[in-house]
């Protein structure tokens, strides 16, 4: 289903060959990359209610950073985890990482918690931890509600989680005080708010990719959510919140740009369409 | 309650490694063995009526677990002990599949191989990129490195790295990249402003991409935040678009897409799906 | 220590009057009563789409989604066995490209028994329905390279699609495919329907089954899941209501749709 070679000016404008539009958004890229333009980042409401919840979470009570994503969505989610992590750090919360699906998760994420652990001086198994990939979905969840040890067994690096100091005295899901989950997968926010937050109210938040975020404001708008982060934009707020620029940040120049230039490419389309229109010849495939 | 002590007499905990791994080899070949008589005793009606009635009480349980009156302190019935055993063995039982789509590779890349046929090259270089990450993943796992990891690491550890930091998560942010590239290609196409809900559902996607960016804060930040006038602000607008205009939207979508979840569950559980790939008729 | 939610008493009244409902309408469909569908362009398309790569003499490609057996996908595969009896009868082959290992042998049964009950064992091929990857992006790119290789003529992606669909449709349309794509998800809508041909959405989805073969059952099931809707419909306009009248602590409803026991 080929198009016919453009003859008209209209036409030209509507069938600009794909390989110009892929080399206009790279040379966006690689300049915005090079020769930033940078513009201030005000937190949203949404952001800002991630970074109160994590604030707000009880001293004696866990946080659980559920690292559900891979390196694909890596440029989202990794600066997402990031953030949280700092902004745990800065509170000083304890947290966990743990995954349900992928596995590369856990990885990435320990990377990242490794990295930011050695600016605040803390220390694994006492300040935070990695319970590893637990393969199961659902049934972790359920297991985990009525006794973490148990349903967690080992940790990242086989080590018994019981015998890790911040896990002294936590037993069931009552001893977590705040579940944020990251993640580029549909369906785990459905799962925690099933298992997890609707029978035991613990407290969720949420960051997802751009893509995936809009269909997670109703849960939000319900308080099933306490924050969200919305892809990279969302992390760079918060990385502002915690006053460590970063990738995010790097990454919502380049995007701001390569926004423009779509709409400038939508409109520049329509443009042909209504030339085409005009002289009664309708639109190119 | 009766059904649990007769159960644990009747399969009690193995005394010892040894026992345990008894037990598990005279399951598999238990099960295999019932498998083959049913198959071979049963005709296609018969097996018609097993798996509808198997399915039946899979289904049953889960339903009766969540409708049966619950008393006590946790609340639960006489079921809700049986959820995590039950959740436990349908994990195992879907790990099993794990070894078919396995077969399924070497199967095709392997005739590919033997056969010499066109794109030999990439069944080759399946197989090896498959052994060597088997390879070093686990040569990786069993070193049990103490943490933090020591300054200068086995080879197989570094070559663990290459493959895995170096090669497979670029390769797949790599490919996720390319979505930027058809987004834009695929919107430049496809969206025409052809009647006047295209052209409103054009200006709200603008002010969402614009909003959502600190370009669209930077062309708005003449108005006061806290202004009356601060809703025209193009963060502004694209947070009430998200939050008031598509929110209801999704919850829409989300109920009738549970509705009918509802409904396609309710006839897998009765055996009532018909027609192509289920049975004509039960 | 918390417990799991159970239900109570209006989620247990609730829950059982839907499948009443439900199970009532198939039981009036198998009765005789006929019932009405309206047209649903994406799935109408599906004869057109088959009968496209027949005469092109080139192979259809079929992606039954990214997620093991669940209800999404079974309805995939029952949209696959529809699909495969309508080739089957004009020796057109079809590919189908799988991410879940656990949906291999269901697929493959499923594609076996749809062409022994149109009479054409022969044509069915095991190396046609192909495990590619249980990597999202691996799969997406897989299947890019068995679309190109093969130079199919029809794309049917029917079940849990993520970020990757963008990969496939895309490539397929610059292939010059036709395109039939369906998906329950809203989150890859708008990119199905900005590069396929025909897309069915949301719960059409799951009329597919009842439209695709007319059964009186499925289309009594169809018909009780719209009145279904409907009393959702009514739940919500009735908590709307007493949510702007009454404070939360006197709206009954809340109480009620809390579903804890």
């Amino acid at each position: 289903m080929s198009a016919p070679r453009p003859t008209t000016v209209s036409d030209r404008i509507q069938q600009i060959p794909r390989h110009y539009v892929y080399l206009l958004l790279a040379g966006v890229v690689v300049w915005q990359l090079l020769f930033p333009i940078r513009l201030p980042i005000t937190p949203s409401v949404p952001t800002r209610g991630v970074y109160d919840a994590v604030a707000a979470v009880p001293d004696d009570k866990l946080i659980i950073i559920t690292t559900d994503w891979d390196a694909s969505t890596q440029a989202e989610t990794g600066p997402q985890t990031q953030a949280v992590i700092h902004a745990c750090f800065q509170n000083h919360k304890k947290f966990v990482i743990m995954n349900l699906q992928p596995p590369m998760g856990v990885k990435l994420a320990q990377d990242l918690a490794e990295e930011a652990a050695q600016e605040y001086g803390a220390v694994y198994g006492v300040d935070y931890a990695n319970w590893g990939y637990k393969y199961g979905y659902e049934n972790v969840l359920m297991a985990m509600a009525k006794n973490i040890p148990n349903a967690i067994g080992d940790d990242f690096y086989g080590k018994p989680v019981g015998e890790l100091p911040l896990m002294q005295g936590v037993e069931d899901i009552q001893a977590i005080g705040l579940v944020v989950i990251v993640t580029g997968l549909s369906a785990m926010t459905e799962m925690w708010v099933g298992l997890i937050q609707g029978p035991y109210r613990t407290p969720l938040a949420g960051a997802y990719t751009a893509v995936m975020a809009p269909i997670y404001y109703p849960y939000l708008d319900s308080d099933q959510l306490k924050g969200m982060l919305v892809g990279a934009k969302g992390a760079a707020e918060l990385e502002a919140m915690v006053d460590r620029p970063g990738k995010a940040v790097a990454i919502m120049n380049v995007q701001s740009w390569a926004h423009v230039l779509i709409i400038a490419l939508i409109l520049l389309g329509n443009l042909g369409y209504l030339f085409a229109r005009g002289r009664g010849e309708g639109s190119q495939p | 309650m009766w059904f649990s002590r007769l159960l644990q007499r009747l399969f009690p905990p193995a005394p010892t490694p040894a026992a345990l791994y008894l037990y598990l080899a005279l399951a598999v070949v238990g099960s295999i063995v019932i498998i083959v008589a049913l198959h071979r005793l049963l005709g296609p009606r018969g097996r018609r009526w097993l798996i509808a009635f198997v399915t039946f009480i899979a289904g049953l349980f889960f339903g009766l677990e969540y409708f049966y009156p619950v008393h006590g302190d946790p609340a639960k019935n006489f079921l809700t002990d049986w959820i995590e055993p039950v959740s436990v063995m349908l994990t195992v039982v879907g790990a099993f599949t794990v070894g078919l789509g396995i077969y399924s590779l070497l199967q095709v890349h392997g005739r590919n191989l033997v056969q010499r046929r066109p794109g030999w090259h990439n069944s080759l270089a399946f197989f090896l990129a498959t052994f060597a990450m088997l390879v070093f993943g686990m040569w990786e796992y069993y070193l049990h490195l103490p943490q933090p990891p020591p300054a200068v690491v086995p080879w197989p550890k570094g070559i663990y790295e290459i493959l895995f930091n170096g090669l497979f998560a670029p390769l797949q942010a790599a490919t996720f990249s390319l979505l930027a590239f058809y987004i834009a290609s695929a919107a430049y196409r496809a969206f025409r402003v052809r009647t006047g809900e295209a052209a409103l559902m054009m200006a709200a996607a603008f002010i969402v991409m614009i909003g959502q960016v600190p370009i669209g804060a930077w062309l708005t930040s003449f108005i006061p935040a806290d202004s009356p006038a601060a809703f025209f602000r193009l963060e502004m607008l694209g947070e009430w678009v998200l939050r008031w205009l598509n929110t209801p939207a999704q919850r829409g979508i989300i109920f009738g897409i549970a509705v009918g979840a509802l409904a396609m569950s309710l006839r897998i559980w009765l055996s009532l799906e018909r027609g192509t790939f289920f049975s004509e008729k039960g | 220590m918390g417990s799991l939610e159970h239900a109570n008493v209006f989620m247990r009244i609730l829950f059982l009057s839907l499948c009443a409902i439900i199970v009532g309408s198939v039981l009036l469909a198998q009765r005789g009563r006929e019932m009405f569908i309206r047209r649903i362009p994406g799935l109408t398309a599906i004869e057109e789409a088959v009968g496209r790569a027949t005469e092109m003499g080139r192979p259809i490609f079929f992606s039954p989604g990214l997620d093991g057996i669940n209800i999404v996908t079974l309805q995939a595969l029952a949209i696959l066995s529809y699909i495969v009896r309508l080739a089957a009868n004009q020796a057109t082959r079809i590919i189908v490209g799988l991410r879940s290992p656990m949906v291999y042998p269901v697929a493959e049964e499923s594609v076996r028994e749809a062409y022994d009950a149109v009479g054409h064992p022969e044509n069915f091929r095991s190396d046609d329905i192909r495990f590619i990857s249980d990597e999202q992006f691996a799969y997406a790119l897989g299947a890019v390279g068995i679309i190109s290789r093969e130079e199919v003529a029809t794309n049917f992606l029917f079940g849990a699609f993520y970020a990757e669909a963008l990969i496939l449709t895309e490539n397929g349309r610059a292939l010059g495919a036709l395109q039939v794509a369906g998906c329950p998800e809203p989150t890859q809508i708008p990119f199905f329907i900005a590069t396929c041909d025909y897309v069915v959405i949301g719960d059409e989805y799951y009329a597919a089954s009842a439209y695709l073969t007319r059964e009186p059952t499925l289309t009594g099931s169809l018909v009780g899941q719209d009145i279904c809707k409907a009393i959702v419909i009514a739940i919500i306009a009735l908590g709307v209501g007493l949510a702007t009248v009454f404070a939360p602590e006197k709206n009954f409803l809340l109480t009620w749709l809390g579903g804890g026991g």
